[in-house]
């Protein structure tokens, strides 16, 4: 098996992980370059492939957020969209509801698009899909020579029904090639054919807003991996949690919008697999957030409705996007997160002191007591061994902001705040497990957490018990992980066409055909990026009763779709339905609004390398570290603790906590009852005692 | 006495938040009609077994007000030892609930061990409960509620987790809609179940004595909050004076007075003054009245505090018995929303002098009218509603934000949404040039919403405002435009007046054209670079930027640009007469 390389490029590192044909992982981590990312992106893999021949790797798997920086920093210029006439301002009405219900100084996000780079064309189609007025070709040229001349170099095309029929959509693209040669088009019934027009406008539009900027870049970046020698295919990860090629994407770049965090919960996934557990909740807490998602047998959940940027995590705050995106709660629940005294109780987050100024013990200027204070004060991060040693902690200012801000302002101890600010994020990190999981009928005790991130292995545990979880994975390496999720993913392409109807009433022959299309168009694209193999097809249905306006998504059998398999998806989604809210109601109709079909394909299996780590090594008498005191309630407080050094415990070694495990990254705590034992993979096993 | 350590107490809080929030999630993606899944005409709560609200959902505030009242009413009616797990109580008495017969209120006890640990409750506009008009918000001609629909008391319509098939006949029996009302009542149903479902685990964990000692706490401390909130707002007595434009053609405006005295930590909120109540619809009942005057007090005192019972106690709201703020059954109250926007603005145009940083100026006024008829192609009837919202008013250092709910919280429909469901096609759903009330900051543009109704026998009750007295701006910032509405707009267009109910041809055009938000300080002293930024994206035309902003621009098409000099001039010119057009 040849070399495989993947890359990860986030907001401060850029990670890699080469994978070599015996499976072994060597990773490397760099600053990530602004303007261009590019530039790290070579620098590491010229780094990491320095051993190795350009022409002896197979395979590059690329994971940005490129995508969402150029939306969050409104960097793009020249895109412009035409609408329906008299449908000019659906991207600024979006839906109106407050997300802040009290707060008179509430501001919307800015729209992508100012409202003179919108056009307007004379067409209607209707909900039915019949056209109520023609396209008028003259407006159209008109309204796309206009906006060329103000600038507009990027089109996106969304009219009212045309997820129904795309006529009019599809005769605008060629109008714009005639009147606008070189202008690049979207249109939202490729995009998105789904109906509710300013999630569709708004989908369409961040395709258009990111594609230019995102073509160019993964050109570049192709070209260079050419130069080098590279003679295979550059892939990407998409929010999906699946990769394709780096053409494929170029057409629908919006699916690749938040692709780093998709990496994350693969690779959780993939450890999970390696110790022979499928069902999982991925936790990945950094410095700022953490964020949550359901792995089920094997695979992670995904959803259809996203929003990117929300402000303060408020549902409708953010720009609403009809992707497949990995389904993950995101919440403001990190190392910066800020702890304060609110209402005589201690209240953490969703401020971030981030990485400037950061906490108070990164002694950069931060003031108010953070989650990694708190850690610090609790004794269960080590001073000295901070990102591996790069970095000192002042735990006394940590303690003296502790005190000062919040214990005296409660009357209680530095210890018992401490306590609290770790306990209290946790507590937010469980709700929003709960989101991934209950809500999601699914009983955590059942499930097994993987904890990975720079704060994941220091809650992971507590986060366990909290929820009744019998058994956390702790990978090693925890800060590179999503890199070595890239190289994990299946090569995947998801479709979806809107076509409603009653379950009884549907025309089956038309949704075969339907389906036999999406089959074939899905497949083409997996199989373009040199799959050898089968080709999965799997369907799935968002359905309701008929007359609501959200669905679940059921899945639609392989094989002849027939009565009696519609009967089957009608069935299952009364129980789906009870499961999620209570009652089903059986002898209501049932209507189908979306079909949904994802083609995937096995590109190379991960084989993650054994672990070398103190191989020689079996009483653990080198791991050993000096003890440090460490606070646990169980222990009513201080407590001399050992602490291990990562990177020289054996597998098969056992620990008992309380204990703490110290590597580059990050810093597992085991608390007083926990075991964990090392696998063969140098990851820790941990079982927790509810 | 003492309560839970801080940090029991702070994941309980938490807990009891996100069980609210997810019996909204529950109602709006379980729920039938437009106004309930799309425009989320909808409230949720968790209430303390002592039937106190402690956490809402982010919703609709009128509702909220409401609720910790008609919680009360309910467990009055049926007193909490008769109770039993899976009872639930539905009532929609206008006095007893939030004013009108369309919201359905429903509180769901829940039990752990057999004792009472507190209650889910949900309120939910439904489409339709009869009476005189499609929609159930009828103006004109109403003279009692007896006209306006169903009434029910305090009634269990689910016991021991069935469904009292006697009473949800009668309901399905009574309104034009039973798909639509019965399918929402499901909804109601699946999300006071999965709020019942979460309390009950959040005891199982934490034990019942714990749970309610939390629940005590955090009543106290949220009162705290409010009372350290309106100390800092300066003691004093604050009037304000606004008219809704009337109650149907030929009828006189209704004053909205409001005395707002601040004293220390307290608030008193009253609507001496105000207008008699009507022989009409247009009344709102003191309980939806309290609502939208303790949103407005939440807003500029402690909008990021938390919402229960503690946030209300500070405050103090009456009118007098027999106003149209407070009326006597059996007073008609149909199309009561339309009242909420200006009680909410009243208290913020009175406590704008005390607080100018904090408030904003009136807001675009939303529309909500009501359509029934006959679906030709569908071949069936219908009734439809709608939600035309607008912009903000501005603020004190920026503008009002476009196309954004403000007192009444609820979303738009899609137009893909309402043409799938219902003979309607919209022929435009726009901003409107010129209509935003000019000032150093403006106001949100109104927004025009055109229906063209394939449908026969058609009826329109219109729920419109703001078509006589505008938006107002404040502190120098210019009022908006006028709302109107018309038939078949252009050369043979008739207006339709604000509360008319009419009938309607098929093919005919209906066009809501919203009023514009107020402006906030001198439109003289505007950057002159902002008002040619909203010329380009053509808010403002370039005749409006000279007359309403004293800004010059020059040029053609794209190449448009200030004349910085001729500006100059102009604005020296304009600040001599006009001082102060605007209200307050």
């Amino acid at each position: 098996m040849p070399y495989r390389v993947g890359f990860d490029v986030g907001g401060t590192f850029t990670d890699f992980v080469l994978q070599s044909p015996t499976g072994e992982l060597t990773t490397a981590k760099r600053l990530t370059t602004y303007p261009d990312p590019s530039a790290a992106c070579l620098a590491g893999l010229d780094q990491l492939t320095a051993a190795v021949g350009w022409d002896e790797i197979a395979q590059v798997v690329h994971g940005t957020t490129l995508g969402s920086n150029i939306v969050i920093e409104r960097k793009a210029q020249g895109v412009g969209l035409l609408t329906t006439r008299g449908f000019r301002d659906v991207l600024i009405i979006g839906r109106e509801k407050r997300y802040q219900v009290y707060d008179l100084q509430i501001e919307k996000p800015a729209p992508l698009i100012p409202r003179r780079l919108i056009g307007e064309v004379t067409e209607r189609v209707l909900a039915d899909g019949s056209v109520r007025t023609p396209l008028d070709e003259d407006d159209a040229r008109r309204a796309i020579r206009e906006l060329a001349t103000r600038g507009v170099t990027t089109l996106a095309v969304c009219f009212l029904h045309a997820y129904r029929n795309p006529v009019h959509e599809k005769r605008v693209a060629e109008l714009a090639a005639d009147e606008a040669p070189g202008m690049v088009v979207t249109l939202s019934h490729e995009v998105s054919p789904t109906f509710r027009e300013y999630e569709r406008t708004s989908t369409t539009v961040v395709n258009a807003y990111v594609m230019t900027a995102l073509r160019e870049y993964l050109r570049g970046l192709g070209a260079a991996l050419k130069e080098r020698g590279y003679r295979g295919r550059l892939f990407v990860m998409q929010s999906s949690g699946g990769i394709a090629t780096a053409e494929a994407m170029e057409r629908y770049p919006v699916r690749m919008i938040e692709s780093g965090p998709a990496a994350g919960a693969l690779m959780a996934a993939a450890y999970g697999e390696l110790t022979g557990h499928s069902d999982l909740i991925a936790f990945d807490m950094g410095g700022t957030t953490a964020k949550l998602a359901l792995v089920e047998n094997g695979r992670p959940g995904t959803t259809t409705a996203f929003e990117l940027h929300r402000v303060n995590n408020a549902p409708g705050s953010g720009l609403p996007m009809n992707i497949q995106a990995i389904d993950l709660v995101e919440i403001g629940a990190g190392g910066g997160s800020i702890a304060r005294a609110r209402l005589g109780v201690i209240a953490v987050g969703p401020e971030s002191a981030s990485s400037t100024p950061g906490p108070v013990c990164y002694g950069r200027g931060g003031t108010e007591p953070t989650v990694t204070d708190a850690n610090l004060a609790l004794g269960y991060l080590n001073p000295e061994y901070f990102a591996g040693g790069t970095m000192t902690l002042d735990g006394a200012a940590a303690a003296r902001a502790i005190a000062e801000r919040v214990a005296r302002p409660l009357g209680l101890s530095v210890e018992e705040v401490a306590w609290g600010i770790h306990q209290i994020v946790t507590t937010n990190m469980e709700l929003a497990t709960r989101v991934v999981s209950i809500e999601r009928g699914r009983d955590p005790r059942a499930l097994t957490l993987v904890a990975f991130g720079g704060s994941g292995p220091v809650h992971g545990c507590r986060l366990a018990q909290a929820l009744g979880i019998p058994r956390v994975i702790m990978p090693v390496a925890a800060g590179v992980t999503a890199a070595i999720g890239l190289l994990a993913a299946e090569v995947r392409f998801d479709v979806a066409r809107t076509y409603m109807r009653r379950v009884d009433a549907v025309d089956l022959a038309f949704v075969s055909a339907m389906y036999d299309d999406m089959t074939r168009q899905a497949a083409e694209v997996v199989r373009e990026s040199a799959v050898d193999g089968d080709v999965v097809i799997a369907r799935s249905a968002d359905a309701r009763y008929v007359g609501q306006g959200y669905e679940l998504t059921v899945p639609v059998p392989a094989g002849a779709l027939d009565a009696a398999a519609l009967a089957g998806v009608r069935r299952s989604f009364d129980e789906i339905y009870a499961a999620r809210y209570g009652y089903a109601n059986p002898s209501e109709p049932v209507e189908i609004v979306t079909w949904k079909l994802s083609a995937t394909g096995q590109t190379m299996p991960i084989r993650l390398q054994r672990a070398r780590y103190g191989g020689e090594e079996t009483d653990g008498s080198r791991a050993r570290k000096p003890d440090r005191r460490a606070w646990f309630p169980e222990t009513d407080g201080w407590i001399e603790t050992p602490v291990y050094d990562r990177y020289r415990l054996a597998p098969g070694r056992s620990l008992r906590g309380p204990a703490i495990v110290e590597e580059r990254e990050s810093t597992t705590v085991l608390p007083p009852g926990v075991t964990a034992t090392v696998d063969d993979y140098a990851s820790l096993i941990v079982s927790v005692r509810p | 006495m003492t309560g839970p350590d801080p940090i029991t107490l702070g994941v309980i809080w938490g807990a009891l938040q996100s069980i609210a929030v997810e019996i909204g999630t529950t109602v709006h993606k379980t729920a039938y009609s437009e106004q309930a899944r799309e425009g989320q005409d909808f409230s949720v709560a968790v209430f303390d077994p002592a039937g106190r609200m402690v956490a809402q959902g982010p919703y609709s505030p009128g509702h909220m007000g409401a609720m910790s009242f008609a919680v009360k009413n309910a467990l009055a009616a049926h007193p909490i030892e008769t109770l039993r797990p899976g009872d639930a109580i539905l009532l929609n008495d206008p006095l007893l609930g939030s004013g009108h017969f369309p919201d359905f209120f429903i509180t769901q006890p829940a039990f752990h061990d057999g004792a009472l640990i507190g209650f889910a409750v949900n309120i939910l506009h439904h489409t339709d409960v009869g009476g005189q008009r499609p929609g159930s918000q009828g103006v004109v001609g109403i003279f009692d509620y007896f006209q306006e629909g169903l009434r029910i008391p305090p009634t269990k319509v689910w016991r021991a987790y069935e469904e009292d098939a006697a009473v949800v006949g009668i309901i399905a029996a009574n309104t034009r809609t039973p798909d639509k009302v019965l399918g929402d009542l499901r909804a109601q149903r699946s999300a006071l179940r999965v709020g019942e479902l979460r309390l009950v685990e959040l005891v199982e964990r934490y034990g019942g004595d714990v749970v309610s000692g939390a629940m005590d706490e955090i009543i106290a401390r949220t009162e705290a909050s409010m009372r350290a909130a309106i100390r800092e707002v300066p003691s004093g007595v604050y009037h304000f004076e606004d008219f809704l434009d009337d109650c149907g053609p030929g009828t006189d405006p209704l004053r909205v007075s409001v005395t707002v005295t601040v004293d220390g930590d307290r608030m008193t909120i009253d609507y001496a003054g105000s207008s008699p109540q009507t022989a009409s619809g247009m009344n709102s009942y003191i309980n939806y009245t309290r609502s939208y005057s303790y949103a407005a007090v939440k807003c500029l005192a402690d909008p990021f505090g938390p919402m229960n019972e503690g946030a209300l106690r500070p405050i103090t709201v009456s009118a007098p018995a027999g106003s149209f703020l407070n009326p006597r059954p059996p007073a008609g109250g149909g199309p009561r929303a339309i009242i909420c926007y200006r009680t909410f603005e009243a208290v913020l145009g009175a406590l704008a002098r005390a607080l100018p940083e904090r408030v904003a100026a009136a807001s675009s006024h939303f529309a909500n009218p009501t359509f029934g008829g006959w679906d030709r192609a569908r071949n069936r009837r219908f009734v439809a509603y709608e939600l035309v919202l607008s912009g903000t008013g501005a603020r004190a250092t920026k503008d009002g934000c476009e196309a954004m709910a403000s007192a009444f919280n609820a979303s738009n429909i899609p137009v893909e949404a309402q043409e799938a469901n219902q003979p309607i096609v919209v022929e435009r759903f726009e901003l409107v040039r010129d209509s935003a009330g000019p000032g150093t900051f403006r106001g949100g543009c109104g927004i025009r919403r055109d229906m063209r109704f394939l449908a026969d026998d058609g009826k329109l009750t219109n729920l419109s405002e703001r078509q006589t007295f505008p938006p107002y701006g404040l502190f120098g910032g210019k009022p908006g435009i006028l709302a109107r509405t018309l038939i078949n707009p252009g050369p043979d267009e008739e207006i339709v007046h604000g509360k008319a109910s009419r009938e309607f041809a098929y093919g005919d055009v209906i066009s809501f054209q919203q009023s514009g938000a107020g402006g906030y300080g001198d439109p003289l002293a505007r950057d002159p670079a902002r008002v040619l930024d909203d010329v380009l994206d053509d808010y403002v035309g370039i005749d409006a930027a000279r007359s309403d902003y004293g800004v010059v621009i020059t040029g053609a098409g794209v190449d448009l640009r200030v004349d910085e000099a001729a500006t100059q001039r102009l604005r020296g010119t304009l600040k001599l007469p006009d001082e102060n057009s605007s209200k307050k």
